[in-house]
């Protein structure tokens, strides 16, 4: 074993390893990295560093992180060491995720029509009809092919066991594509010599997947649908991903100020005139998209666009109000939605979630804040959360007056020790850092998901926080065929 | 083209230019000083304030500092952050316009962009002072490289030619801030001290007004050995032929705009088509002599507000979001517009309220 891993301290017995197993041993599809990384000595590392942070530098691969200075830019975290996902693992992944996608969008179907699964007494209704992400303004709105969910990015974590749960369903916005796509490109230059004792699945076709996702949910038969990417700007912290996307797609980036609706017709205004918009890839929330309907003072949005949308003249993806459905709150009925809709059983477990709506479990959550995840329903990006292990009384407390206030919005979970994965802690020695894992799902006449996705790491010791605003990095994922 | 593309394509292609331009005034300046062997004088503030008076915001420049030197005029034009027309802003202005085009932009412009951004946060005031020639030249170079980089690996079709009138136009502009300057402190000075005007002090400045144009060899190559202020400002003002001449630049920023509209000599388009050719035409028929009469001063103004004009009109005619047919006029004010600012135009930021994901 290398010198690197000599060193490595797994603890397999208190946390599920991804490379080394109970018994000490590296794992069957993890022997010919640890043999290459062997031969590497320190200096190795750190020339492979140098090559993977130029590379970031000069793709300008940095996020903004806010609290700080405004503006700041930083590279993103990326820890050389890449994450293996077996084929045949892949496979239960897969298809678990296809049939979640599959039944959350019949769900938002039914919700925006008409609502049988409440009137089924499935969901109590006041949870759909509370809910700040159910839009009236859109019942009885038929996208085209049905389809609410075009791109979604699940986060998946694994517990004790190594099995893979459902943490949370982005079914808004999701980011981190281009990461996962940057983050092969580096290692590609890096490890060359590696990559060539693995078949690893390529995932360099996401692009034109997705564009051809695009294309598929276009509201007119036009030969060549004009399909744009939508962006709040260059200070949104995912800027870098929305210019990523619209250049490996070859399609316009725009900003709200590039749009205008006209006779509900949506177009981009041009050195030569206004140019029809069929499909919009927006990366702007419900809450920012149209001024006249939404957040009158945004100014990210476009006045009108949403009628233009009800009018069917131009398909935006995601569809307005798909956040109804990855509510925290709703997460804990997905297994009963995927029975409900598909009378299957669900592939992929949920993790146990407590619902402070619920008189018996609030009761348990507040005798038992110290040893839970409580989490509010509608933050993301690991705000909002209180981590009880690590908490102290006066945030437990905080939070315990937070929850009485406002069950409806909070839910608890166990703490699960997410699976660790050998990473640098410096470019000497390796640390066990707990990582989940986000594949992306694009759904247009068929749901296609490319083999791999985003690991992110928590790479602050010891901490189970994974996203990028929080200190996380990320790693490359490899699903590999024997 | 997106009209905010080529917006951004414009801005980014003239702050560049304005960095590039700012570093050849202060490379100038070095050099004279060096030539006058008055080294010993290096902190004589009128061989400074010229500097400012070319960038024509005096009262900024005095809002900060207290006295005109090597040093202050140093770290205001090229360090500081409150001056917009500073180089270390010009070229963060220059890259933030080209991050928000990012995609439409060869990944060898922005890296070129970034590296120049880059090199400059690693810059400090004490690395200029010590080896002035070597960071002048080096500003010099990458603007040099980024056009040349554009030229080769940016197809040339509408977004080559808005670059190309946002660069002729800024260079335009500051020759005839350059020259006017100049000719207005060597008169000052004649006025005090008469006999200092046929003496070889008078050449040299002369002299350093072309090299910072680059253009004393090619100078030399018409004017042979007869260096006088008349040739000097013949060249610099009406040859068509060399690129860092006023003429010229016209010329170019003409050709670029014309290929966008489809303009030619008898039919022009809209109204940035017509000023410019207008402004061409002039120049073409004018003989040093004509400035002279009209006072040159006079000229140079004139020109900078027409070319004011003919930026205004692209403005209007390609980048403004307004579009009539379909907003009432309120709105159209409240549409971000591109301001003037110390005398020379600048991009306004549109506001971009953040939103978190």
């Amino acid at each position: 074993m290398s010198r690197f891993f000599e060193r490595y301290e797994a603890e397999a017995n208190r946390f599920f390893d991804e490379v080394i197993s109970k018994d000490g041993m590296p794992r069957a599809h993890y022997d010919k990295l640890l043999h290459r990384f062997g031969q590497f000595s320190i200096d190795d590392i750190k020339a492979r560093r140098e090559i993977v942070n130029i590379f970031f530098r000069n793709q300008g691969i940095t996020f903004t992180v806010y609290g700080e200075n405004e503006g700041v830019e930083r590279l993103f975290p990326f820890d050389l060491i890449p994450r293996i996902v077996p084929g045949n693992e892949w496979q239960t992944i897969e298809k678990g995720l296809i049939q979640r996608i599959t039944a959350l969008n019949e769900f938002l179907h039914d919700i925006y029509h008409t609502q049988k699964i409440l009137k089924d007494k499935i969901i109590p209704p006041e949870l759909i009809l509370g809910s700040q992400h159910f839009i009236r303004e859109f019942v009885g709105i038929n996208p085209p092919l049905g389809i609410y969910i075009h791109v979604t990015g699940s986060d998946l974590i694994r517990d004790g066991q190594g099995n893979f749960l459902v943490l949370e369903d982005n079914l808004r916005t999701p980011s981190g594509v281009s990461y996962m796509l940057q983050n092969r490109q580096a290692m590609k230059r890096a490890f060359p010599v590696l990559f060539d004792k693995y078949q690893i699945r390529p995932i360099d076709n996401y692009p034109q997947e997705l564009l051809r996702t695009l294309q598929e949910i276009s509201p007119n038969s036009r030969h060549e649908p004009n399909v744009v990417v939508l962006t709040p700007g260059i200070y949104n912290s995912a800027y870098f991903e929305h210019s990523f996307l619209a250049q490996q797609m070859g399609i316009e980036l725009t900003e709200g100020k590039d749009l205008v609706v006209n006779d509900n017709k949506v177009y981009t205004r041009t050195t030569r005139g206004l140019e029809r918009v069929d499909v919009i890839y927006r990366r702007v929330d419900d809450a920012y998209i149209d001024p006249l309907v939404f957040r009158p003072e945004s100014k990210l949005g476009v006045a009108g666009l949403v009628n233009a949308y009800r009018k069917g003249n131009v398909t935006l993806a995601n569809a307005i109000g798909t956040g109804v459905a990855d509510d925290k709150v709703i997460y804990s009925f997905v297994p009963a939605i995927i029975k409900y809709y598909l009378g299957e059983d669900p592939i992929l477990q949920n993790v146990p979630t407590w619902l402070a709506s619920n008189p018996s479990d609030l009761k348990y959550i507040l005798e038992n804040l110290g040893s839970l995840v409580v989490k509010a329903a509608n933050e993301s990006g690991g705000y909002g959360m209180l981590v009880g292990p690590e908490s102290t009384i006066e945030q437990q407390e905080t939070f315990a007056e937070m929850i009485v206030a406002n069950p409806r919005n909070y839910i608890a979970q166990p703490t699960i020790s997410l699976s660790r994965h050998p990473s640098f802690f410096n470019d000497t020695d390796l640390y066990g850092c707990h990582i989940d894992l986000r594949p992306y799902v694009l759904y247009g006449k068929t749901v296609t998901i490319v083999p791999g996705g985003l690991t992110r790491v928590a790479l602050k010791r010891g901490s189970l926080v994974v996203n990028s605003s929080q200190g996380g990095g990320s790693k490359d994922t490899w699903v590999v065929d024997e | 083209m997106l009209s905010r593309v080529a917006e951004s394509l414009f801005w980014m292609s003239r702050y560049f230019e304005r960095a590039e331009n700012t570093a050849r005034f202060l490379d100038v300046n070095f050099n004279l000083l060096l030539d006058l062997n008055k080294i010993t004088q290096v902190e004589n503030p009128s061989y400074w304030v010229a500097l400012i008076l070319v960038t024509s915001d005096k009262e900024r420049f005095n809002s900060l500092y207290n006295e005109y030197s090597a040093h202050t005029v140093t770290d205001y034009l090229v360090f500081n952050k409150n001056n917009p027309n500073s180089i270390t802003s010009c070229i963060s202005l220059a890259r933030e316009n080209a991050r928000s085009i990012i995609e439409s932009i060869s990944s060898e412009m922005w890296e070129q962009v970034n590296n120049l951004y880059h090199y400059l946060q690693s810059i400090n005031p004490q690395f200029v002072h010590n080896n002035p020639y070597g960071f002048y030249k080096e500003i010099k170079n990458a603007s040099h490289l980024f056009q040349g980089i554009t030229d080769n690996t940016f197809s040339h079709n509408e977004g080559w030619d808005f670059i190309q009138i946002a660069k002729y136009l800024e260079r335009t502009d500051n020759i005839a801030r350059l020259i006017d300057v100049k000719y207005h402190m060597l008169l000052s000075e004649a006025q005090r001290q008469p006999e200092i005007v046929e003496g070889s002090e008078d050449i040299i400045q002369w002299m350093a007004v072309l090299k910072s144009c680059s253009a004393l060899e090619a100078f030399r190559k018409v004017y042979l050995s007869k260096i006088d202020p008349d040739n000097i400002l013949r060249f610099l003002i009406l040859d068509r032929t060399f690129p860092r001449s006023i003429n010229f630049s016209v010329c170019a920023a003409e050709d670029a705009l014309w290929r966008i509209s489809g303009s030619s000599r008898h039919r022009y388009v809209n109204n940035a088509d017509r000023l410019i050719g207008k402004l061409e035409a002039e120049l073409s028929y004018t003989a040093i002599e004509d400035i002279f009469s009209r006072g040159l001063h006079h000229y140079l103004e004139d020109l900078e507000q027409r070319l004011v004009k003919v930026g205004e009109q692209v403005h209007l005619t390609y980048f403004a979001y307004h579009t009539p047919e379909i907003e009432s006029p309120d709105i159209a004010e409240a549409l971000p517009f591109t301001g003037i600012a110390g005398g020379r135009p600048n991009w306004s930021q549109a506001q971009q309220h953040q939103q978190q994901q």
